[in-house]
Protein backbone atom coordinates (compact mmCIF):
# COMPACT_ATOMS: atom_id res chain seq x y z
CA UNK A 1 0.00 0.00 0.00
CA UNK A 2 1.37 3.64 -0.80
CA UNK A 3 2.17 4.66 2.53
CA UNK A 4 3.14 8.25 1.15
CA UNK A 5 -0.64 8.75 0.02
CA UNK A 6 -2.05 6.91 2.99
CA UNK A 7 -0.19 9.72 5.46
CA UNK A 8 -2.03 12.16 3.20
CA UNK A 9 -5.15 11.12 3.49
CA UNK A 10 -4.81 10.62 7.33
CA UNK A 11 -3.86 14.31 7.25
CA UNK A 12 -6.60 15.65 4.86
CA UNK A 13 -9.49 14.47 7.07
CA UNK A 14 -7.72 14.80 10.55
CA UNK A 15 -7.07 11.06 11.45
CA UNK A 16 -3.94 12.12 13.32
CA UNK A 17 -6.56 13.55 15.73
CA UNK A 18 -8.06 10.45 17.17
CA UNK A 19 -8.32 9.98 20.71
CA UNK A 20 -8.46 6.69 20.95
CA UNK A 21 -12.24 7.03 22.43
CA UNK A 22 -13.64 4.13 20.78
CA UNK A 23 -17.12 6.32 20.49
CA UNK A 24 -16.72 5.64 16.92
CA UNK A 25 -16.98 1.69 17.21
CA UNK A 26 -19.79 2.13 19.49
CA UNK A 27 -22.01 3.72 17.42
CA UNK A 28 -21.30 1.96 14.54
CA UNK A 29 -24.54 -0.11 13.12
CA UNK A 30 -22.49 -2.54 11.86
CA UNK A 31 -20.66 -3.21 15.32
CA UNK A 32 -24.51 -2.21 17.18
CA UNK A 33 -25.67 -5.29 14.24
CA UNK A 34 -23.37 -7.90 15.87
CA UNK A 35 -20.27 -7.84 14.29
CA UNK A 36 -17.13 -7.24 14.94
CA UNK A 37 -15.82 -3.66 13.52
CA UNK A 38 -14.47 -0.93 14.73
CA UNK A 39 -13.49 1.91 12.81
CA UNK A 40 -11.47 2.77 15.90
CA UNK A 41 -9.10 0.11 15.37
CA UNK A 42 -8.99 0.78 11.87
CA UNK A 43 -7.89 4.58 12.63
CA UNK A 44 -4.86 2.90 14.91
CA UNK A 45 -4.15 0.27 12.09
CA UNK A 46 -3.85 3.18 9.41
CA UNK A 47 -1.86 5.44 11.47
CA UNK A 48 0.69 3.20 13.22
CA UNK A 49 0.40 -0.61 11.91
CA UNK A 50 0.01 -0.33 7.79
CA UNK A 51 1.76 -3.55 7.49
CA UNK A 52 -1.59 -5.29 9.30
CA UNK A 53 -3.14 -5.08 5.34
CA UNK A 54 -5.94 -7.77 5.83
CA UNK A 55 -7.64 -5.91 8.21
CA UNK A 56 -7.22 -2.81 6.54
CA UNK A 57 -8.42 -4.04 3.06
CA UNK A 58 -11.24 -5.77 4.78
CA UNK A 59 -11.95 -2.63 7.40
CA UNK A 60 -12.14 -0.28 4.22
CA UNK A 61 -14.61 -2.44 1.83
CA UNK A 62 -16.95 -2.99 5.06
CA UNK A 63 -17.89 0.44 6.19
CA UNK A 64 -21.45 1.49 5.51
CA UNK A 65 -20.19 5.13 5.02
CA UNK A 66 -23.20 6.07 6.88
CA UNK A 67 -21.12 8.86 8.60
CA UNK A 68 -22.59 8.16 11.99
CA UNK A 69 -19.16 7.69 13.54
CA UNK A 70 -18.47 11.21 12.42
CA UNK A 71 -21.26 12.46 14.11
CA UNK A 72 -19.89 11.11 17.10
CA UNK A 73 -16.79 11.26 17.14
CA UNK A 74 -15.39 14.57 19.57
CA UNK A 75 -11.99 15.15 17.31
CA UNK A 76 -14.10 15.50 13.71
CA UNK A 77 -12.77 12.89 11.91
CA UNK A 78 -14.60 12.01 8.91
CA UNK A 79 -14.25 8.32 8.60
CA UNK A 80 -16.36 7.78 5.59
CA UNK A 81 -13.83 10.14 3.79
CA UNK A 82 -11.17 8.04 4.86
CA UNK A 83 -12.59 4.84 3.53
CA UNK A 84 -13.66 6.93 0.25
CA UNK A 85 -10.19 7.99 -0.39
CA UNK A 86 -9.16 4.15 0.93
CA UNK A 87 -11.19 2.65 -1.26
CA UNK A 88 -9.96 4.67 -4.38
CA UNK A 89 -5.96 3.83 -3.47
CA UNK A 90 -6.97 -0.27 -2.37
CA UNK A 91 -8.61 -0.34 -5.97
CA UNK A 92 -5.85 1.54 -8.45
CA UNK A 93 -3.87 -1.29 -6.27
CA UNK A 94 -5.10 -4.15 -5.78
CA UNK A 95 -8.19 -4.07 -8.52
CA UNK A 96 -11.99 -3.47 -7.32
CA UNK A 97 -13.11 -5.33 -4.16
CA UNK A 98 -15.73 -5.49 -2.34
CA UNK A 99 -18.56 -7.61 -1.85
CA UNK A 100 -20.60 -6.24 -4.62
CA UNK A 101 -24.58 -6.89 -3.79
CA UNK A 102 -26.70 -8.60 -6.54
CA UNK A 103 -23.24 -9.66 -7.88
CA UNK A 104 -22.67 -6.19 -9.18
CA UNK A 105 -25.10 -5.77 -12.10
CA UNK A 106 -25.79 -2.61 -10.99
CA UNK A 107 -22.44 -1.17 -11.05
CA UNK A 108 -21.98 -2.71 -14.43
CA UNK A 109 -24.83 -0.61 -16.32
CA UNK A 110 -23.13 2.26 -14.11
CA UNK A 111 -20.18 1.59 -16.03
CA UNK A 112 -21.63 0.98 -19.36
CA UNK A 113 -22.81 4.34 -19.15
CA UNK A 114 -19.40 5.60 -19.28
CA UNK A 115 -19.62 5.15 -22.74
CA UNK A 116 -19.55 8.49 -25.01
CA UNK A 117 -21.97 7.06 -27.94
CA UNK A 118 -24.38 5.94 -25.58
CA UNK A 119 -28.19 6.66 -26.64
CA UNK A 120 -30.40 6.09 -23.74
CA UNK A 121 -34.38 5.18 -23.99
CA UNK A 122 -34.57 6.70 -20.44
CA UNK A 123 -37.82 8.88 -20.74
CA UNK A 124 -40.59 6.29 -21.03
CA UNK A 125 -41.74 6.95 -17.83
CA UNK A 126 -42.95 10.85 -18.53
CA UNK A 127 -46.75 10.55 -18.15
CA UNK A 128 -49.03 13.04 -20.29
CA UNK A 129 -49.91 14.94 -17.39
CA UNK A 130 -46.26 16.22 -16.76
CA UNK A 131 -45.05 19.36 -18.56
CA UNK A 132 -41.66 19.11 -19.64
CA UNK A 133 -39.62 21.68 -21.31
CA UNK A 134 -36.79 20.50 -24.50
CA UNK A 135 -35.31 23.47 -24.07
CA UNK A 136 -34.73 25.74 -21.02
CA UNK A 137 -32.15 26.67 -18.13
CA UNK A 138 -33.46 24.21 -15.80
CA UNK A 139 -33.79 20.13 -15.62
CA UNK A 140 -34.27 17.72 -13.66
CA UNK A 141 -31.98 14.90 -13.06
CA UNK A 142 -33.92 11.36 -12.60
CA UNK A 143 -30.91 9.58 -12.28
CA UNK A 144 -30.78 5.73 -12.10
CA UNK A 145 -34.56 6.05 -11.38
CA UNK A 146 -35.89 4.27 -14.54
CA UNK A 147 -32.70 1.27 -14.36
CA UNK A 148 -33.90 0.80 -10.31
CA UNK A 149 -37.58 0.73 -11.77
CA UNK A 150 -36.73 -2.31 -13.71
CA UNK A 151 -34.46 -4.02 -11.68
CA UNK A 152 -36.21 -3.88 -8.35
CA UNK A 153 -39.29 -3.92 -9.29
CA UNK A 154 -40.35 -7.75 -8.02
CA UNK A 155 -39.50 -5.22 -4.52
CA UNK A 156 -42.68 -3.68 -5.50
CA UNK A 157 -40.51 -0.06 -4.88
CA UNK A 158 -41.61 2.15 -7.80
CA UNK A 159 -38.51 4.97 -8.13
CA UNK A 160 -40.44 6.39 -11.01
CA UNK A 161 -43.10 7.28 -9.65
CA UNK A 162 -40.62 9.40 -6.93
CA UNK A 163 -39.45 11.28 -10.85
CA UNK A 164 -42.93 11.91 -11.91
CA UNK A 165 -43.90 13.35 -8.43
CA UNK A 166 -40.86 15.58 -8.47
CA UNK A 167 -41.84 16.72 -12.03
CA UNK A 168 -45.56 17.54 -10.45
CA UNK A 169 -44.34 19.41 -7.91
CA UNK A 170 -41.92 21.18 -10.20
CA UNK A 171 -45.04 22.07 -12.42
CA UNK A 172 -47.31 23.11 -9.54
CA UNK A 173 -44.04 25.69 -9.08
CA UNK A 174 -44.90 26.65 -12.73
CA UNK A 175 -41.54 24.87 -13.80
CA UNK A 176 -41.44 22.95 -16.25
CA UNK A 177 -38.32 21.23 -16.29
CA UNK A 178 -35.85 19.77 -18.99
CA UNK A 179 -35.52 16.09 -18.91
CA UNK A 180 -32.12 15.29 -20.66
CA UNK A 181 -32.51 12.28 -23.24
CA UNK A 182 -28.95 11.04 -22.09
CA UNK A 183 -27.87 12.14 -18.19
CA UNK A 184 -26.23 9.16 -17.00
CA UNK A 185 -25.93 8.09 -13.51
CA UNK A 186 -24.43 10.46 -10.92
CA UNK A 187 -21.52 8.09 -10.34
CA UNK A 188 -22.18 7.84 -6.73
CA UNK A 189 -21.89 3.62 -6.71
CA UNK A 190 -18.95 3.80 -8.32
CA UNK A 191 -17.06 6.57 -6.67
CA UNK A 192 -18.09 4.92 -3.27
CA UNK A 193 -17.16 1.50 -4.49
CA UNK A 194 -13.72 2.92 -5.20
CA UNK A 195 -13.91 3.45 -9.47
CA UNK A 196 -12.37 6.84 -9.46
CA UNK A 197 -12.19 6.57 -13.22
CA UNK A 198 -15.49 5.56 -14.19
CA UNK A 199 -16.77 8.18 -11.82
CA UNK A 200 -14.67 11.13 -13.14
CA UNK A 201 -15.68 10.16 -16.91
CA UNK A 202 -19.59 10.11 -15.97
CA UNK A 203 -19.05 13.44 -14.35
CA UNK A 204 -17.50 14.71 -17.69
CA UNK A 205 -20.39 12.75 -19.87
CA UNK A 206 -22.67 14.51 -17.29
CA UNK A 207 -21.44 17.87 -17.60
CA UNK A 208 -21.23 17.89 -21.39
CA UNK A 209 -25.03 17.19 -21.35
CA UNK A 210 -25.58 19.58 -19.05
CA UNK A 211 -23.82 22.42 -21.01
CA UNK A 212 -24.66 21.18 -24.63
CA UNK A 213 -28.53 21.76 -23.23
CA UNK A 214 -27.93 25.37 -22.30
CA UNK A 215 -28.41 24.18 -18.46
CA UNK A 216 -28.07 26.65 -15.60
CA UNK A 217 -29.87 24.61 -12.67
CA UNK A 218 -29.89 21.10 -12.32
CA UNK A 219 -33.10 19.75 -9.39
CA UNK A 220 -32.08 16.68 -8.02
CA UNK A 221 -34.86 14.38 -5.58
CA UNK A 222 -32.29 11.97 -4.72
CA UNK A 223 -29.92 12.99 -2.03
CA UNK A 224 -27.31 10.78 -3.78
CA UNK A 225 -27.33 12.74 -6.86
CA UNK A 226 -27.32 15.93 -4.84
CA UNK A 227 -24.03 15.02 -2.97
CA UNK A 228 -21.66 13.84 -6.46
CA UNK A 229 -23.23 16.93 -8.25
CA UNK A 230 -23.49 19.53 -5.62
CA UNK A 231 -20.34 18.37 -3.93
CA UNK A 232 -18.00 16.02 -5.65
CA UNK A 233 -18.71 16.56 -9.46
CA UNK A 234 -17.33 20.08 -8.73
CA UNK A 235 -14.29 18.34 -7.49
CA UNK A 236 -13.62 17.23 -10.87
CA UNK A 237 -14.92 19.75 -13.13
CA UNK A 238 -12.71 22.70 -13.13
CA UNK A 239 -14.84 25.82 -13.03
CA UNK A 240 -17.88 24.13 -12.46
CA UNK A 241 -20.56 26.59 -12.77
CA UNK A 242 -24.02 24.81 -12.87
CA UNK A 243 -26.53 25.46 -9.98
CA UNK A 244 -27.09 22.09 -8.11
CA UNK A 245 -30.82 22.56 -6.09
CA UNK A 246 -32.31 19.77 -3.82
CA UNK A 247 -36.41 19.40 -4.74
CA UNK A 248 -36.53 19.46 -0.82
CA UNK A 249 -34.67 22.74 0.08
CA UNK A 250 -36.36 24.63 -2.77
CA UNK A 251 -40.24 23.26 -1.58
CA UNK A 252 -39.42 24.52 1.75
CA UNK A 253 -38.84 28.13 0.26
CA UNK A 254 -41.83 28.21 -1.87
CA UNK A 255 -43.78 26.55 0.97
CA UNK A 256 -42.24 29.32 3.33
CA UNK A 257 -43.40 32.31 1.04
CA UNK A 258 -47.01 31.65 2.04
CA UNK A 259 -49.85 30.95 -0.70
CA UNK A 260 -49.33 26.99 -0.70
CA UNK A 261 -50.89 24.62 1.35
CA UNK A 262 -51.45 20.36 1.75
CA UNK A 263 -54.41 18.95 1.64
CA UNK A 264 -55.07 16.84 4.95
CA UNK A 265 -53.87 12.96 5.29
CA UNK A 266 -54.83 11.71 8.67
CA UNK A 267 -52.04 9.59 9.67
CA UNK A 268 -48.75 8.53 11.57
CA UNK A 269 -46.02 9.04 9.97
CA UNK A 270 -42.29 8.33 10.74
CA UNK A 271 -39.05 9.59 8.53
CA UNK A 272 -36.32 7.64 7.72
CA UNK A 273 -33.05 10.19 7.55
CA UNK A 274 -31.06 9.16 4.42
CA UNK A 275 -27.60 9.12 5.59
CA UNK A 276 -26.55 11.69 2.11
CA UNK A 277 -29.67 13.91 3.07
CA UNK A 278 -28.27 14.17 6.72
CA UNK A 279 -25.50 13.59 7.56
CA UNK A 280 -23.63 14.08 4.33
CA UNK A 281 -25.67 17.48 3.39
CA UNK A 282 -26.76 18.65 6.18
CA UNK A 283 -30.41 18.39 5.52
CA UNK A 284 -32.88 17.89 8.87
CA UNK A 285 -35.20 20.17 9.00
CA UNK A 286 -36.86 20.55 5.66
CA UNK A 287 -38.32 17.07 5.69
CA UNK A 288 -40.06 17.65 8.83
CA UNK A 289 -40.67 21.35 8.19
CA UNK A 290 -42.85 19.73 5.17
CA UNK A 291 -44.53 17.05 6.93
CA UNK A 292 -45.20 19.68 9.18
CA UNK A 293 -47.54 21.02 6.69
CA UNK A 294 -49.88 18.29 6.01
CA UNK A 295 -52.82 18.53 8.17
CA UNK A 296 -54.07 15.57 10.24
CA UNK A 297 -50.23 14.04 9.74
CA UNK A 298 -48.88 13.20 13.01
CA UNK A 299 -44.51 12.47 12.97
CA UNK A 300 -43.10 10.39 15.21
CA UNK A 301 -39.82 10.34 15.58
CA UNK A 302 -37.70 6.84 15.80
CA UNK A 303 -35.40 6.43 18.77
CA UNK A 304 -32.77 7.67 16.85
CA UNK A 305 -33.59 9.81 14.64
CA UNK A 306 -32.35 13.59 12.71
CA UNK A 307 -28.21 13.12 13.56
CA UNK A 308 -28.41 9.80 14.82
CA UNK A 309 -30.60 8.15 12.72
CA UNK A 310 -29.41 4.63 11.46
CA UNK A 311 -28.62 3.59 8.19
CA UNK A 312 -31.06 1.66 5.67
CA UNK A 313 -28.46 -0.95 5.99
CA UNK A 314 -26.43 -0.81 2.94
CA UNK A 315 -24.57 2.33 0.51
CA UNK A 316 -23.55 1.77 -2.93
CA UNK A 317 -24.42 -1.97 -3.18
CA UNK A 318 -21.58 -2.70 -1.95
CA UNK A 319 -21.79 -5.79 0.96
CA UNK A 320 -24.87 -6.45 1.73
CA UNK A 321 -24.53 -8.89 4.46
CA UNK A 322 -26.49 -10.67 7.19
CA UNK A 323 -25.33 -7.58 9.52
CA UNK A 324 -26.87 -5.66 6.85
CA UNK A 325 -30.05 -7.09 7.00
CA UNK A 326 -29.90 -7.46 10.78
CA UNK A 327 -29.38 -3.40 10.80
CA UNK A 328 -32.45 -3.03 8.61
CA UNK A 329 -34.52 -5.25 10.79
CA UNK A 330 -33.66 -3.18 14.13
CA UNK A 331 -34.74 -0.31 12.14
CA UNK A 332 -37.97 -1.43 10.80
CA UNK A 333 -38.48 -2.40 14.79
CA UNK A 334 -37.81 1.13 16.03
CA UNK A 335 -40.38 1.82 13.13
CA UNK A 336 -43.33 -0.47 14.63
CA UNK A 337 -41.67 0.79 18.20
CA UNK A 338 -43.48 4.35 17.05
CA UNK A 339 -46.99 2.38 16.12
CA UNK A 340 -46.68 5.14 12.76
CA UNK A 341 -48.71 3.32 9.93
CA UNK A 342 -46.70 5.48 7.35
CA UNK A 343 -42.59 5.07 7.06
CA UNK A 344 -41.24 8.13 4.99
CA UNK A 345 -38.28 7.77 3.23
CA UNK A 346 -36.37 10.70 1.42
CA UNK A 347 -33.85 8.47 -1.23
CA UNK A 348 -34.41 6.03 -3.62
CA UNK A 349 -32.20 3.48 -1.34
CA UNK A 350 -33.80 3.30 2.00
CA UNK A 351 -36.91 2.60 -0.29
CA UNK A 352 -35.29 0.13 -1.84
CA UNK A 353 -32.90 -1.59 1.01
CA UNK A 354 -35.96 -1.20 3.89
CA UNK A 355 -38.39 -2.78 1.41
CA UNK A 356 -35.61 -5.81 0.60
CA UNK A 357 -35.89 -6.71 4.30
CA UNK A 358 -39.70 -6.54 5.18
CA UNK A 359 -40.34 -8.62 1.84
CA UNK A 360 -37.57 -11.29 3.24
CA UNK A 361 -40.22 -14.30 2.31
CA UNK A 362 -37.56 -16.37 5.34
CA UNK A 363 -38.92 -13.98 8.08
CA UNK A 364 -41.38 -14.87 10.00
CA UNK A 365 -41.36 -11.64 12.48
CA UNK A 366 -44.06 -9.06 11.15
CA UNK A 367 -41.54 -5.98 10.30
CA UNK A 368 -43.67 -4.45 7.29
CA UNK A 369 -44.98 -1.58 7.04
CA UNK A 370 -46.49 1.09 4.62
CA UNK A 371 -43.55 2.88 2.76
CA UNK A 372 -43.24 6.27 0.86
CA UNK A 373 -41.37 8.46 -0.62
CA UNK A 374 -41.80 12.16 0.74
CA UNK A 375 -41.90 13.53 -2.71
CA UNK A 376 -44.81 11.45 -3.14
CA UNK A 377 -46.77 12.87 0.03
CA UNK A 378 -45.67 16.18 -1.21
CA UNK A 379 -47.01 15.66 -4.37
CA UNK A 380 -50.54 13.83 -3.66
CA UNK A 381 -51.95 17.09 -1.57
CA UNK A 382 -50.20 20.33 -2.76
CA UNK A 383 -52.40 23.40 -3.48
CA UNK A 384 -52.72 27.06 -3.75
CA UNK A 385 -54.53 28.94 -1.38
CA UNK A 386 -54.78 32.18 -2.69
CA UNK B 1 -16.19 -3.55 -38.51
CA UNK B 2 -14.15 -6.12 -36.93
CA UNK B 3 -15.93 -9.16 -36.37
CA UNK B 4 -18.47 -8.67 -33.32
CA UNK B 5 -17.44 -10.04 -29.89
CA UNK B 6 -20.07 -12.81 -29.05
CA UNK B 7 -20.81 -15.13 -26.46
CA UNK B 8 -23.28 -18.21 -25.62
CA UNK B 9 -23.33 -18.98 -22.13
CA UNK B 10 -24.02 -23.20 -22.71
CA UNK B 11 -25.84 -25.32 -20.53
CA UNK B 12 -24.27 -28.47 -19.34
CA UNK B 13 -26.74 -30.95 -20.55
CA UNK B 14 -28.69 -31.08 -23.86
CA UNK B 15 -26.95 -27.50 -25.65
CA UNK B 16 -23.72 -29.19 -24.52
CA UNK B 17 -24.29 -32.36 -26.01
CA UNK B 18 -25.57 -30.68 -29.16
CA UNK B 19 -22.01 -28.71 -29.51
CA UNK B 20 -20.15 -32.06 -28.18
CA UNK B 21 -21.59 -33.75 -30.99
CA UNK B 22 -21.03 -30.29 -33.31
CA UNK B 23 -17.40 -30.92 -32.53
CA UNK B 24 -17.30 -34.83 -33.17
CA UNK B 25 -18.86 -34.19 -36.58
CA UNK B 26 -16.89 -30.97 -37.45
CA UNK B 27 -19.87 -29.31 -37.75
CA UNK B 28 -18.33 -24.98 -38.31
CA UNK B 29 -19.44 -22.43 -35.77
CA UNK B 30 -19.09 -18.85 -35.89
CA UNK B 31 -15.71 -18.71 -35.36
CA UNK B 32 -16.20 -15.32 -33.20
CA UNK B 33 -18.40 -17.19 -30.86
CA UNK B 34 -16.85 -17.80 -27.66
CA UNK B 35 -18.44 -20.13 -25.40
CA UNK B 36 -18.78 -20.60 -21.79
CA UNK B 37 -20.26 -24.08 -20.20
CA UNK B 38 -22.45 -23.97 -16.94
CA UNK B 39 -23.93 -26.48 -14.99
CA UNK B 40 -27.76 -25.04 -15.40
CA UNK B 41 -28.49 -21.75 -17.27
CA UNK B 42 -30.61 -21.07 -14.44
CA UNK B 43 -27.12 -20.40 -12.36
CA UNK B 44 -26.74 -17.32 -15.09
CA UNK B 45 -28.05 -14.63 -13.12
CA UNK B 46 -29.05 -10.72 -14.50
CA UNK B 47 -25.76 -9.70 -13.39
CA UNK B 48 -23.68 -11.90 -15.69
CA UNK B 49 -25.20 -11.23 -18.74
CA UNK B 50 -24.53 -7.52 -18.33
CA UNK B 51 -21.28 -7.69 -17.21
CA UNK B 52 -20.84 -9.57 -20.68
CA UNK B 53 -22.09 -6.68 -22.39
CA UNK B 54 -19.97 -4.39 -20.04
CA UNK B 55 -16.69 -6.47 -20.61
CA UNK B 56 -17.88 -5.52 -24.81
CA UNK B 57 -19.84 -8.56 -26.15
CA UNK B 58 -22.03 -7.47 -28.80
CA UNK B 59 -24.32 -10.28 -28.67
CA UNK B 60 -24.91 -12.94 -26.19
CA UNK B 61 -27.25 -15.89 -26.28
CA UNK B 62 -27.87 -18.50 -23.76
CA UNK B 63 -28.05 -22.11 -25.01
CA UNK B 64 -30.99 -23.92 -22.85
CA UNK B 65 -32.20 -27.08 -22.26
CA UNK B 66 -36.72 -27.19 -22.86
CA UNK B 67 -38.25 -26.64 -19.57
CA UNK B 68 -38.84 -30.55 -19.42
CA UNK B 69 -35.79 -31.44 -19.82
CA UNK B 70 -34.15 -29.34 -16.66
CA UNK B 71 -32.25 -31.89 -14.70
CA UNK B 72 -32.51 -29.33 -11.74
CA UNK B 73 -36.34 -28.11 -11.86
CA UNK B 74 -36.84 -24.00 -13.38
CA UNK B 75 -33.50 -23.62 -15.05
CA UNK B 76 -34.99 -22.42 -18.12
CA UNK B 77 -37.47 -21.00 -16.81
CA UNK B 78 -35.05 -18.54 -14.53
CA UNK B 79 -33.01 -18.02 -17.85
CA UNK B 80 -36.34 -16.50 -19.37
CA UNK B 81 -37.31 -14.36 -16.89
CA UNK B 82 -33.60 -13.06 -16.56
CA UNK B 83 -33.26 -12.56 -20.14
CA UNK B 84 -36.16 -10.27 -20.24
CA UNK B 85 -35.32 -8.23 -16.90
CA UNK B 86 -32.05 -7.62 -19.02
CA UNK B 87 -33.52 -6.73 -21.83
CA UNK B 88 -35.23 -3.91 -20.02
CA UNK B 89 -32.27 -2.60 -19.21
CA UNK B 90 -30.57 -2.95 -22.38
CA UNK B 91 -33.31 -1.00 -23.86
CA UNK B 92 -33.08 1.85 -21.18
CA UNK B 93 -29.55 1.45 -22.26
CA UNK B 94 -30.25 2.10 -25.72
CA UNK B 95 -28.57 -1.31 -26.64
CA UNK B 96 -30.74 -3.44 -28.84
CA UNK B 97 -32.81 -5.93 -27.19
CA UNK B 98 -31.82 -8.56 -29.99
CA UNK B 99 -27.91 -8.78 -29.12
CA UNK B 100 -29.75 -10.34 -26.27
CA UNK B 101 -31.17 -13.72 -26.86
CA UNK B 102 -31.95 -17.54 -25.63
CA UNK B 103 -32.44 -20.67 -27.56
CA UNK B 104 -34.14 -24.31 -26.29
CA UNK B 105 -32.53 -27.46 -27.36
CA UNK B 106 -32.92 -30.66 -26.88
CA UNK B 107 -29.94 -32.71 -26.66
CA UNK B 108 -30.29 -34.32 -30.37
CA UNK B 109 -30.38 -30.96 -32.15
CA UNK B 110 -26.77 -30.49 -33.51
CA UNK B 111 -27.73 -28.82 -36.41
CA UNK B 112 -30.80 -26.67 -35.62
CA UNK B 113 -27.94 -25.37 -32.83
CA UNK B 114 -25.22 -24.78 -35.48
CA UNK B 115 -27.98 -23.17 -37.98
CA UNK B 116 -29.52 -21.01 -34.84
CA UNK B 117 -25.37 -19.66 -33.96
CA UNK B 118 -24.74 -19.13 -37.40
CA UNK B 119 -28.25 -17.02 -37.95
CA UNK B 120 -27.36 -15.06 -34.55
CA UNK B 121 -23.99 -14.63 -36.01
CA UNK B 122 -25.36 -13.19 -38.64
CA UNK B 123 -27.90 -10.77 -37.22
CA UNK B 124 -25.33 -9.30 -34.81
CA UNK B 125 -22.96 -8.39 -37.75
CA UNK B 126 -25.86 -6.87 -39.61
CA UNK B 127 -26.29 -5.02 -36.32
CA UNK B 128 -22.58 -3.64 -36.25
CA UNK B 129 -21.08 -2.77 -33.01
CA UNK B 130 -22.97 -2.29 -29.74
CA UNK B 131 -22.86 1.52 -28.96
CA UNK B 132 -23.03 1.42 -25.42
CA UNK B 133 -19.01 0.29 -24.88
CA UNK B 134 -17.52 1.38 -21.86
CA UNK B 135 -14.46 3.36 -22.49
CA UNK B 136 -11.63 1.22 -21.55
CA UNK B 137 -13.41 -1.80 -23.96
CA UNK B 138 -13.20 0.20 -27.07
CA UNK B 139 -9.70 1.07 -26.78
CA UNK B 140 -9.01 -2.64 -26.23
CA UNK B 141 -10.44 -3.58 -29.95
S1 LIG C 1 -14.71 8.70 17.68
FE1 LIG C 1 -13.09 9.90 16.66
S2 LIG C 1 -11.55 10.24 18.27
FE2 LIG C 1 -12.87 8.60 19.01
S3 LIG C 1 -11.84 6.71 18.34
FE3 LIG C 1 -13.30 7.23 16.73
S4 LIG C 1 -12.12 8.43 15.26
FE4 LIG C 1 -10.93 8.39 17.18
S1 LIG D 1 -30.76 -4.67 1.14
FE1 LIG D 1 -31.61 -5.85 -0.54
S2 LIG D 1 -31.77 -4.39 -2.20
FE2 LIG D 1 -30.32 -3.53 -0.71
S3 LIG D 1 -28.29 -4.19 -1.38
FE3 LIG D 1 -29.05 -5.68 0.10
S4 LIG D 1 -30.03 -7.30 -1.15
FE4 LIG D 1 -29.82 -5.45 -2.40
Amino acid sequence: MDSVRITKIIRDNALYQCLECGKCSAACPRMLAGKEYSPRLLAQKLISERDDEAFIESSVWECLTCSLCQERCPSGVDISRVILEMRALLAAEKGLKGYRAHDGALHSWMRMMTSPDLKQNRLGWVSPDLKTAQKGRVAYFSGCAPYFDVFFAHLQVDTLTIARDSVRLLNFLDIEPVLLKNERCCGHDLLWAGDRENFETLCRLNYEEFKSAGIEEIIVSCPECYTMLGTHMPEVIPGFDIKVTLLLDLLQKEVRKGGKAFRPLETTATFQDPCRLGRMSGCYEAPRFLLGQIPGLVLREMENSGRGAICCGNSGFINCDAYSKNIQVQRLREVSATGAQLLVTACPKCMIHLSCAMRDPARNEKVEVNIRDLTSILARGIEWTG
Amino acid sequence: MKRPNLLAICCNWSPWTCLNAAGRTNTQLPPNLRIIRVMCIGRINQALILKAFEYGADGVILLECRDEDCRYGPGPAVGHSNVQLVRSLLDLLGIDQQRLVECRFEAHEKDRMAAELWAFAGRIEAMGANPAKPRQEREAV
